[in-house]
């Protein structure tokens, strides 16, 4: 189970169960009297074969905590490893394989190449490695997104939900250890917001794959495992087995009441809303 | 609205930069050529005017020289006195003055200029009016002393006391410095000795009663006018009598004729900049409003009317074109400096301090500056004021993607149409007027066909160029395909700029290549000496070279030949002025011609000529029609048509009919003519190799001929015709300049465009090297997209020209395969180097910052 980092500590041994970790995960933008946290001190553990989804109000820094783990930004201070990999410090073409190699990724929109197929739009991430990729496998992600009739088309050609369905199979071809979804339904009706989010829950269940979703819907959030809320910077709170209901509840305490186990580790420091 | 296009174009000055460069190259040249034209013709218009006495008395002008006959004109000495009694004549001068000579020091090296500027000696007298003044050692006196100027003792390294050779028409003579003039106006280029005036008369001009021209002063209180119509009331209309001022005209005009292809030379320099520059421009303002769509789209929505958004783009561009056209006049009057500095390299010595600015380059410059932006900017910006209001609600792709190119397709083939038409027409054309100008047209109406179906083009001439990209760069080289592929407009326009300039060199590479080719054969054909003998800038030489050879040993024939302008009164009327070779008896030793009528005998017989049969028959020329003839110094004969030929020869300008007489015909009519080539022949028993250096040796005091076998003549005759490829070089340099600026823009203004994708691309794991290569990729594509289109043009403009130049004579077809392999291959290199910094932009993207979705 996925958990953000408050009591028990899960040492660097049992890597195996774990797809990410953060340790004082810190991400400061500008410097001196304009200083910002978006991210402060976050300690957290993705486990493995779960649907996790990162919730908050905006600002709250959860894209901020996605750009991190994923390797797409830089840290301030602590350290993140996928895997066992620990990624803070590696270089900007390690980081890059990195990301080709073991990561998936899903945007709110822009997620596919307007020049090539879907299916070369799936397959782009091995492309790029010069990688075959395993036909077995593609074919089963093909199957189970439903794409077999529209992989000649442009995306262009497709509507926004079938797009996404593209950009998931793009995530998953490589059967990566972790796919990073950035609010993907963000621009869909819900018709077929509710799609996308039954394929990533398939891919979890089924094809037994690690996804973390940031999202601000709790209807999406609730067909995950497990919701974490971040707040000012912090993991505030998390919530196992959630439902759309719960989760809605908990984000309307958000401004007035603080965890107070959630500890503030720079009091003095002011966090803006930004 | 005014404000919001100002806020508009300095928020977009980084992305107009390369247009406001485009549009400083034109207007660099267009005011750099005015400027130095300008300070050049003021230099020598005062030069002239305070050089040349009040009135010059000359011999009468006779038809012009084409080629150089090695004649000097001359009036006698004796007319100085005639016109000193005149009323109002206070003085009268003697003037000595030749360039058909040659000066070479002690070591055989000639002295003169090495830049093409004649060698000229003149008489020495003191005069308030000399362009120099002795600066060191004294006036020469008597046979064998003279002065030198300045600037060629400098550059040469001759001191008083050293010894010249003068090798002129009478013969060569031996003279030692014994001063230096200094030029107290502009230098012309020229190298010049002075010689005391007898020695100049005597030995320049081979008789001590001779002059080239009498200078007249004018006593006090009469007028240039007045004193010239009282010489002429004395002298009659033999002579030619011009003020001051005439001199100065027509001696700038003689000058002009030079001038006018620096002139030329750089306007084309600034047709081309304009031309490849309006591509840049258009497609800088299509791809930012394509950016700005929703911008726009907000402007109508908020109410703004057509007219004001079309308004605000055209604003922009005349923003554009003043900045681009006030940087470009500050570029061009350093241009003209440099300009004026490199005629200082070869020996022109203009000041700098006293450049000319005329009213009119200013406005030139502006006219073409903003004119060529406002133009460019027209369609974008109509195209701008079609944004729908719905535009900033709709969430749409930017760009006009699958805009219809119907339009463009339908007047692409129908101008295009024509233009072959054109082109066919130029080809069967048995009439060299014609074709010519069915080429131009056809080629002026093939380019812009071109232009306007190039982005039809695009799709399927990328698909194959780029179609190896996928199985050989993989997903990178799929998508740089791709990307090139995605706007067609786009493309076509960028590559248009590239296409230009080479269709240019391939129509050029073509015709040279087929005139080299033809030249060569001709040689083959033709020539049948063992050796030619002559100047390589075809000038004539004095006797003494002739006499040299002919002593030579192991030299068996000599066959001299002499270059006689001649202006003929044709039976149908018209008057042609034209060159005829004149040859000794033996022609048929050293050269194979071909007669359909009469034989060598009978072309060179006494009073008789020969022409080619075509010229003959079309101004109704047969065997035995007596014409009457003029030759230069106006002597007048009536020569018999003897012979007419069927030679595969060809006639350039001033030598059109193929016209030849003999030694004696032009000996009578031209009887101070100087050889101008002397073919010869082994004695029998000698070797070429032999006689070669025997000919060295014996011609080694005169550095003004050389020895030439059958490969050295066509190689100089190569040369000849490379000199027009040179400059043709040039100009496609600038194209292709201005044609990477504009792949660098459409590629810079594309990252931007692409930002989102570049950076999705990143965070699924392009590398930053991947990432360059595409961008690489996708410019060596469009740039070889344009090189291969241009060439394409290219060839077949150069077929139709070789058809014209078939016509005369040329027939030979040569198609330059080295050249075309070579520009492809450069295009990659363009293509390569323009993508350089988008690349490094593109790669240098925060990935962060180009998927954020907020």
């Amino acid at each position: 189970m996925s958990t953000a980092k408050t009591a028990s500590d899960t040492g660097p041994d049992q890597a195996d169960q774990i797809a990410a970790r953060a340790r004082g995960l810190t991400k400061a933008y500008g410097s001196g009297e304009t200083t910002v946290l978006a991210l402060d001190s976050v300690d957290v553990d993705i486990i493995r074969g779960r649907f996790t989804a990162v919730m908050g109000p905006s600002g709250s820094g959860k894209s901020t905590l996605m750009h991190c783990l994923a390797g797409l930004d830089a840290v301030s201070a602590g350290q993140v490893w996928l895997g066992s990999t620990e990624i803070t410090g590696l270089r900007d073409k390690e980081l890059t394989r990195l990301r080709r190699d073991r990561i998936g990724f899903m945007f709110q929109a822009f997620n596919l190449l307007p020049t090539l197929t879907a299916a070369e739009n799936i397959t782009l991430p091995m492309d790029i490695a010069g990688r075959k990729p395993d036909a077995e496998w593609l074919e089963r992600v093909i199957e189970t997104l439903g794409l077999r009739d529209r992989l000649r088309h442009r995306p262009a050609q497709l509507s926004g939900g079938q797009q996404q369905r593209v950009a998931c199979a793009r995530a998953l071809a490589s059967r990566p250890e972790l796919i990073f979804a950035d609010e993907p339904t963000g621009n869909l009706d819900s018709r077929a917001g509710l799609e996308v989010l039954g394929f990533l829950r398939e891919a979890v269940d089924e094809l037994a794959q690690t996804v973390v979703m940031v999202t601000h819907d709790p209807g999406a959030a609730a067909h995950s495992d497990l919701v974490l809320f971040l707040g000012d910077g912090r993991i505030v709170d998390e919530m196992p087995d959630p439902t759309a209901e719960a989760v809605l509840e908990r984000l309307k305490r958000f401004d007035t009441i603080r965890l107070p186990d959630a500890p503030r580790r720079t009091q003095a420091h002011e966090t803006p809303e930004s | 609205m005014l404000k919001a296009t100002l806020r508009s174009f300095f928020a977009h000055k980084g992305r107009l930069a390369l247009s406001a460069l485009a549009v400083l190259l034109s207007v660099a040249f267009v005011s750099g050529s005015l400027i130095f034209s300008d300070t050049v013709n003021r230099t020598f218009d005062r030069l002239f005017a305070s050089t040349s006495a009040d009135v010059s008395i000359g011999p009468k002008e006779g038809i012009s020289e084409a080629v150089p006959s090695g004649i000097t004109p001359t009036v006698p000495a004796e007319l100085a006195d005639r016109v000193a009694t005149v009323d109002g004549v206070a003085k009268t001068e003697v003037d000595v003055g030749v360039d058909n000579i040659t000066i070479v020091d002690t070591h055989n090296e000639s002295v003169g200029s090495t830049t093409g500027a004649p060698t000229i000696a003149v008489n020495w007298y003191e005069s308030d009016r000399s362009p120099v003044e002795l600066t060191d050692g004294r006036a020469p006196r008597g046979a064998d002393e003279a002065l030198l100027d300045a600037d060629t003792a400098d550059r040469k390294n001759v001191s008083i006391g050293d010894t010249l050779k003068i090798l002129a028409r009478p013969g060569s003579f031996e003279v030692e410095v014994v001063g230096i003039a200094t030029f107290t106006t502009t230098n012309p280029g020229a190298a010049l000795v002075f010689l005391d005036t007898e020695t100049a008369q005597s030995k320049l001009l081979g008789d001590p009663g001779l002059a080239t021209s009498i200078g007249v002063e004018a006593a006090p209180g009469v007028s240039d006018d007045e004193l010239k119509r009282s010489v002429v009331a004395e002298l009659g209309a033999d002579y030619d009598v011009k003020t001051a001022d005439e001199v100065a005209k027509s001696a700038a005009e003689e000058l002009g004729g030079f001038l006018d292809i620096i002139k030329y030379v750089m306007l084309g320099f600034a047709g081309i900049a304009c031309l490849v520059g309006v591509f840049l421009i258009v497609n800088t303002f299509s791809m930012l409003i394509a950016q700005r769509t929703r911008e726009l789209g907000l402007m109508r929505a908020l109410g703004a009317d057509r007219r004001q958004v079309r308004r605000s783009v055209l604003t922009e561009a005349l923003l554009l074109g003043l900045v681009g056209s006030t940087l470009g006049l500050a570029a061009g009057i350093g241009l003209a400096f440099g300009l004026i500095k490199l005629m200082g390299v070869f020996g022109m010595n203009l000041k700098s301090t006293e450049m000319v600015i005329g009213w009119a380059t200013p406005v030139a410059a502006y006219v073409v500056g903003v004119g060529v932006t406002f133009v460019a900017a027209y369609l974008p910006a109509r195209r701008a004021a079609r944004v729908s209001p719905m535009a900033a609600l709709a969430d749409v792709e930017v760009s006009g993607f699958g805009r219809p190119l119907k339009v463009r397709a339908v007047v692409g083939v129908l101008v295009g149409a024509a233009g072959a038409a054109a082109l066919i027409g130029c080809a069967v054309s048995e009439d060299t007027g014609n074709a010519a100008s069915l080429l131009g047209l056809g080629i002026v109406l093939t380019l812009i066909a071109t232009v306007i179906a190039g982005p039809l083009l695009v799709r399927p001439v990328i698909r194959v160029l780029g179609g190896a990209f996928p199985a050989v760069f993989g997903s990178v080289g799929r998508m740089s395909q791709r990307n090139a592929l995605r706007n067609p407009r786009r493309t076509g326009a960028t590559a248009a700029a590239l296409m230009v300039g080479l269709a240019l060199v391939g129509g050029l590479g073509v015709a040279s290549a087929s005139m080299t080719k033809s030249f060569d054969e001709q040689i083959d054909r033709t020539l049948g000496a063992d050796f030619i003998v002559q100047n390589s800038n075809f000038l004539p030489f004095p006797e003494e070279v002739t006499r040299q050879v002919r002593a030579a040993e192991g030299a068996g024939l000599v066959v001299r030949q002499r270059y006689a302008p001649v202006e003929l009164s044709l039976p149908d009327g018209k008057k042609v002025t034209s060159t005829a070779g004149a040859y000794e008896d033996q022609l048929d030793d050293v050269a194979k011609i071909v007669y359909t009528d009469g034989d060598t005998a009978a072309a060179l017989a006494l009073d008789h000529i020969a022409m080619d049969r075509e010229f003959a028959e079309d101004h109704g020329v047969r065997i035995g029609t007596v014409l009457p003839v003029e030759f230069p110094a106006r002597r007048e004969a009536r020569l018999t048509v003897g012979a007419l030929t069927d030679q595969p020869g060809t006639s350039g300008p001033g030598t059109q009919g193929n016209l030849f007489i003999g030694f004696g015909t032009a000996e009578k009519y031209l009887p101070d003519g100087q050889d101008s080539a002397l073919f010869v022949n082994a004695a029998s028993g000698t070797s070429a190799d032999t006689l070669r250096a025997s000919l060295e040796t014996a011609l080694e005091p005169y550095p003004q001929v050389q020895v030439r076998d059958q490969a050295d003549y066509k190689e100089l005759i190569r040369e000849q015709i490379a000199v027009l490829l040179y400059l043709v070089y040039a100009l496609l340099g600038l194209a292709i300049v201005i044609a990477v600026l504009g792949v660098v823009n459409t590629l810079a203004l594309s990252v931007v465009e692409r930002t989102r994708e570049i950076g999705l691309l990143r965070a699924i794991g392009l590398a930053r090297r991947q990432l360059r290569r595409m961008i690489r990729l996708e410019s060596v594509v469009i740039a070889v997209f344009g090189a291969v289109l241009g060439l394409a043009l290219g060839l077949v403009w150069g077929l139709a020209a070789q058809r014209v130049l078939a016509l005369q004579g040329m027939t030979a077809l040569e198609i330059p395969w080295g050249t075309i392999l070579i520009v492809v291959a450069g295009s990659v290199v363009v293509g390569l180097a323009a993508a350089l910094l988008p690349a490094l932009r593109a790669s240098r993207m925060n990935v962060l910052a180009a998927i954020a979705h907020e």
